[in-house]
Parts: C-alpha cells; sequence; structure tokens
C-alpha cells in the first residue's frame, strides 16, 4: 500500500531514519500508537486507580500505584456481592449464548433443507424482530413477567432473548453457501435432519457458531436496563448493575472510587477475554452480519 | 433451488425445528410489542390497578408536552453528534490501519477492544477520570485550557461527556466494519491511483469513502440505533438526565415515566415513538442496501 518516496522527496525525518523505513509509515504507526493509547488510557488509569485507598485518590494527580493493592478487589467480590453479581452475570450469559445458538440452528436448519409453505413469510417474520428492542416492549414484557411470576428469576432475564433474527439469519446465509453436493451425499445415506445437523452442518459451521457465540455472550454480558428493572432482589441482580450499587459505597463520607474502578475492572474482564480469544471468528461473522 | 438443496419433505419435521424461536418470539417479542400499541392508548388508574381507554390523549400529552419535546431534541443533537464523531474517529484509526505495513493484526485487536467494553464500565470509569473536582483527565484539561469545567451543573459540558463516552464504546465496532471495508477494496484500483500520484486524502474522499458507502451508510444506521437504545446506561449512572433535563434522553426519560412515576400508558406511547424512529432508520438502510445492489456498489 506504500508509495515510492524517491530519496529526493524524502523530508527531514525521512533522512534521519535508516535506508529502507519510509517516514510514511513512521507517522502511520505513529498515529496509530496514539490512538491506541488514547482510546486505553481511561482503563489503564482505572486499572492503577483500582489499587488506590480514598486518601490516595483524592491527591487527584497521584497516578502511582496505590497501597491497596488487590484489597479493593477482594473487598468489591467479598463485602460488595461482586461475586454473587459475577456469577449471576456468567450464568445468564451462558444461558443466553447456548440457547439463542441452539434455537437458531434450528429454525436455520429448518428455513435451508426444508421445503414447506410460506417459507419467506416465515423468514420474514423472524427477521422483522428486528424492529422490537427491547425499550419498544419494555412496559407489557415487565407485566407479562409480573404474571408469569418471573419476577427475579433467571428465567426474565433469559427467556426473551434466546431468539434472535440475527443469529438465524447469519446461520442460514452460512447453510446455503455449503456445497449442495454434501447435502446430497447424506441425503443418499439416508441421514436424519438431527444427524445431519450434528455430524454434517455443525462441524462445518465452527467458525460461525463461535462468531454468533462471541457477538451473543457480549450483548448478553452488556445488559442493563431490563435486569435492573425485573430484578429487584440484589443478590440475583447481575454485574452491570452492581457497578450502581456500587456507587453507593463511601467511607467517612467519601466516595470509594478506587473500589468503583476495581468493580468496573471486573466487570469489563469476561467480555474482553472472550474478545481477544476469539477475535478470528468474530471478525469473519461480522463481515457477514452487514449483508 | 433443487430437491437435494431441500432434501427434507416433512413439514411436520420443519414445524417443530422452527417452533422454539417461534415460541420465543411470539411471547416475548410480538406480544409486548403489539400490547405496547394497545397499553398506548390507555390510563393506569387507582395505583395501576384498572385500565381506561383514552384514545389518543397520551399522544397528545407527549405532543403538548415541552418537556418531552426537549427530550426529543436533545436525543437527535445526541445521536447526530454521537454518530458523527464515532464515523469521524473510527475513520482516522481504520485508515491507518489500512495502511499499516507491519503489526496489523496486533493493532486491530488493540483497536476494536471497546467492542467488548460494557456500558455501564464505560460510564463508571469517566464518571471518575472526568469527574468535576477529582478527575485526573478533568484537572489536565482545565490546566490545558485555563477554563474550570463543572459538567455536574452545566448542561452543555454534561451533553458533550456523555456523548464522549457513548464515542469511546462505540469505536470498536464502527472500526471492525470500516476495516474489512477498506480491505474489500481491489488492490487494483488502489495502485493505479497511486501511479498517478494521487495524495492520500484525496484517496480518501475520493476513491475509498465512496467505496466504502454501503458500510458507511450501515454504520450511520446502527450507531444512530445504538444512541437512542444502549446509552440508558451512561444517562443513569453518568447524570440522571440532569443538570436540568441537559441529558434527558428519550430512553431515560421512558425509564422514568414507566418505572418511578408509573404512568404506564404514557410510557408505551413513548415506546411507541421509538418504535416509529427504529422502523424509519431500518427502512432507509434497506432501501440504501437495495440501491447499491442495483449499481454494483
Amino acid at each position: 500500500m506504500a508509495t515510492q518516496t524517491g530519496p529526493s522527496s524524502k523530508s527531514v525525518l525521512g533522512r534521519l531514519l535508516p535506508e529502507g523505513v519510509e517516514t510514511e509509515q513512521v507517522i502511520v504507526h505513529g498515529g496509530l500508537l496514539l490512538s491506541i493509547f488514547l482510546m486505553g488510557l481511561p482503563l489503564l488509569l482505572a486499572l492503577v486507580m483500582s489499587t488506590q485507598n480514598t486518601t490516595e485518590v483524592y491527591q487527584i494527580t497521584n497516578i502511582g500505584v496505590g497501597s491497596e493493592g488487590l484489597s479493593n478487589y477482594q473487598t468489591a467480590l467479598n463485602q460488595y456481592g461482586f461475586g454473587e453479581y459475577m456469577i449471576n452475570s456468567v450464568v445468564m450469559s451462558v444461558i443466553i449464548v447456548v440457547g439463542k445458538v441452539t434455537l437458531s440452528l434450528f429454525a436455520a436448519l429448518a428455513l435451508v433443507y426444508y421445503r414447506f409453505p410460506y417459507e419467506r413469510a416465515v423468514f420474514m417474520f423472524i427477521l422483522l424482530t428486528l424492529l422490537l428492542p427491547v425499550p419498544v416492549r419494555i412496559v407489557p414484557l415487565f407485566d407479562l413477567m409480573a404474571r408469569l411470576g418471573w419476577g427475579n428469576t433467571l428465567m426474565a432475564i433469559t427467556g426473551p432473548y434466546i431468539a434472535s433474527a440475527t443469529a438465524v439469519f447469519l446461520f442460514r446465509q452460512h447453510f446455503m453457501s455449503i456445497p449442495a453436493s454434501l447435502v446430497e451425499n447424506a441425503h443418499l445415506d439416508g441421514v436424519g435432519p438431527l444427524r445431519f445437523l450434528w455430524e454434517v452442518l455443525i462441524p462445518m459451521s465452527k467458525g460461525m457458531i463461535a462468531g454468533v457465540s462471541v457477538i451473543t455472550f457480549i450483548y448478553a454480558w452488556n445488559q442493563y436496563l431490563w435486569p435492573l428493572i425485573i430484578i429487584s432482589d440484589q443478590s440475583k441482580q447481575v454485574v452491570q448493575v452492581g457497578l450502581r450499587f456500587l456507587q453507593a459505597a463511601s467511607q467517612s463520607g467519601l466516595t470509594r472510587w478506587g473500589l468503583i474502578m476495581a468493580g468496573a475492572v471486573i466487570a469489563l474482564l469476561p467480555p474482553l477475554v472472550v474478545l481477544i480469544v476469539l477475535h478470528r471468528p468474530l471478525l469473519k461473522t461480522l463481515a457477514i452480519q452487514q449483508k | 433451488m433443487s430437491e437435494f438443496t431441500e432434501p427434507y419433505e416433512s413439514k411436520w419435521q420443519a414445524f417443530l425445528l422452527l417452533l422454539p424461536t417461534f415460541i420465543v418470539l411470539i411471547a416475548f417479542l410480538y406480544y409486548p410489542g403489539l400490547e405496547t400499541f394497545r397499553l398506548s392508548l390507555s390510563q393506569t388508574i387507582l395505583l395501576g390497578s384498572q385500565k381506561v381507554f383514552v384514545g389518543l390523549e397520551n399522544y397528545v400529552t407527549l405532543a403538548t408536552s415541552s418537556e418531552y419535546h426537549s427530550s426529543f431534541a436533545i436525543s437527535v443533537a445526541f445521536a447526530a453528534v454521537v454518530v458523527i464523531g464515532t464515523l469521524a474517529v473510527s475513520l482516522f484509526v481504520s485508515y491507518l490501519l489500512f495502511e499499516v505495513d507491519v503489526g496489523s493484526s496486533t493493532y486491530l485487536i488493540a483497536a476494536i477492544w471497546p467492542y467488548a467494553l460494557p456500558t455501564a464500565v464505560a460510564a463508571s470509569v469517566l464518571l471518575f477520570l472526568l469527574h468535576p473536582s477529582l478527575g485526573i483527565i478533568t484537572y489536565y484539561l482545565e490546566q490545558l485550557t485555563g477554563t474550570s469545567l463543572d459538567w455536574f451543573t452545566n448542561g452543555p459540558q454534561a451533553f458533550a461527556v456523555v456523548a464522549v463516552v457513548a464515542i469511546w464504546k462505540q469505536l470498536g465496532y464502527n472500526i471492525i466494519f470500516m476495516v474489512a471495508a477498506l480491505n474489500n477494496i481491489p488492490e487494483t484500483l488502489t495502485e493505479s491511483a497511486e501511479i498517478d500520484g494521487v495524495g492520500h486524502l484525496k484517496m480518501l474522499y475520493r476513491v475509498y469513502i465512496p467505496l466504502m458507502s454501503p458500510t458507511l451508510v450501515f454504520l450511520v444506521v446502527m450507531d444512530t440505533i445504538y444512541a437512542f437504545f444502549s446509552t440508558f446506561p451512561l444517562v443513569d449512572l453518568m447524570t440522571s438526565g440532569g443538570p436540568s433535563g441537559a441529558t434527558n434522553l428519550l430512553i431515560f426519560k421512558l425509564y422514568r415515566d414507566a418505572f418511578e412515576f408509573s404512568s404506564l400508558g404514557l410510557a408505551s406511547a413513548e415506546s411507541v415513538v421509538l418504535f416509529a424512529i427504529v422502523a424509519i432508520l431500518m427502512y432507509v438502510q434497506l432501501r440504501l442496501s437495495e440501491s447499491y445492489a442495483h449499481y454494483g456498489g
């Protein structure tokens, strides 16, 4: 992608550099390092401040590692319920991921490998739910949960999320790209649909399943408004809403910001680790989603 | 499609495979979605024990409420700032990622991580770092600009702070799509432009941005939906809609009307307005992506 810059067109910076290193690339690397530094700076500061006690936090320009070490993390986990919140968030997110992937694989199997009347209408029916994000149906959904007696339950924070237009769409696209000859072979062997799904489709869709799982996990983990409303029993709350409770944490009238930063770091770690480990399938899957 | 690509005939099996998805979509999406419309025509009385039909009264209330007007205007302005800010910063970073010769995959992860950043975490961290009296970033900003910042009492400043946090969180998502779009541009095009000696900025404006336009339209739509629907934790944790309504986004007002003031009918009417917004945006996206498909862009 680099342009050919002859020696005559080299800038002052260019002349200072060893032969073969281009001025342009130095600027690109510099720009990238600066951008990435600025994007990551709040997180670095939060990490440092999460080790400080209240006195150190109140010395505004103090960016040294504080005297609390990791004890703010212990306090958040043990005394402010973050241990419980984290477990609740993990359980909720895993149920949503497994449920959504399973249900969507079934639906895509039906849409791609079966012939039935009104196929297009069925697909549109699923896709149109994109028009109904939670805030559009929040009051009746709350009502419904109350009538079902699901307030304060895992069912309430997972049930509405385990079917999805996006996941069905992605699996459908992927199945349609699988060569017909493979399907033909399976058919000639008289393989039933569930064995076909398990033995042929799923092994051929590992990347896509991983990608959908990452998108879903990050999305589920980020839920805030709905759990805030439907979960009133604090011990059953998820970690994002736990950050709201933590704002009230104070010590002799001073907000414990070090503790809040520790809580924020804890609540960020799982999705961040998932993103870093599984970024390849995530990027591939998102590339298809746009279509 | 040939018989072999749709090998299974049993309509019952197809129905059973679709059933779980249908149950969830009908029970938790379509049913409450339709109920929202019905509830928006009613009002609850006697502490919510009774509903009475009031026709369009809730909509009239919204149409004549200056508080709702200002919340609407603020939300539109907020979406505009977030969309433009996110696109501008993401385009800059994505172009650098596209141009860099070595280490691009490491740089990419370091640039897209905010995709995994929960909104409530972003809000908590910057609430502290930008705190008017305790925030280290505020401190250095004040030193640098010689002004005093107090977004706990200054409306426009609070608006700006919430917008910055919203943009920060959304960068990863945008960079992912922009880098993919840039990498899809045929190399021959880039090379021939380079032979012609076209400069970098000119390349970006004349070649890359037009070729990226389907992705950019998609991102404008997704970022706008994000700004309207996913920014609740920012307002809830950072400003509670204040000071004096400066950050009272529609989503936050909806939450308070429904779950603090128990005006369920009014809140449902607000939900219907949000539905209209998402429907218009999706329609725009659909029409524009169709037109790109037609012109092969």
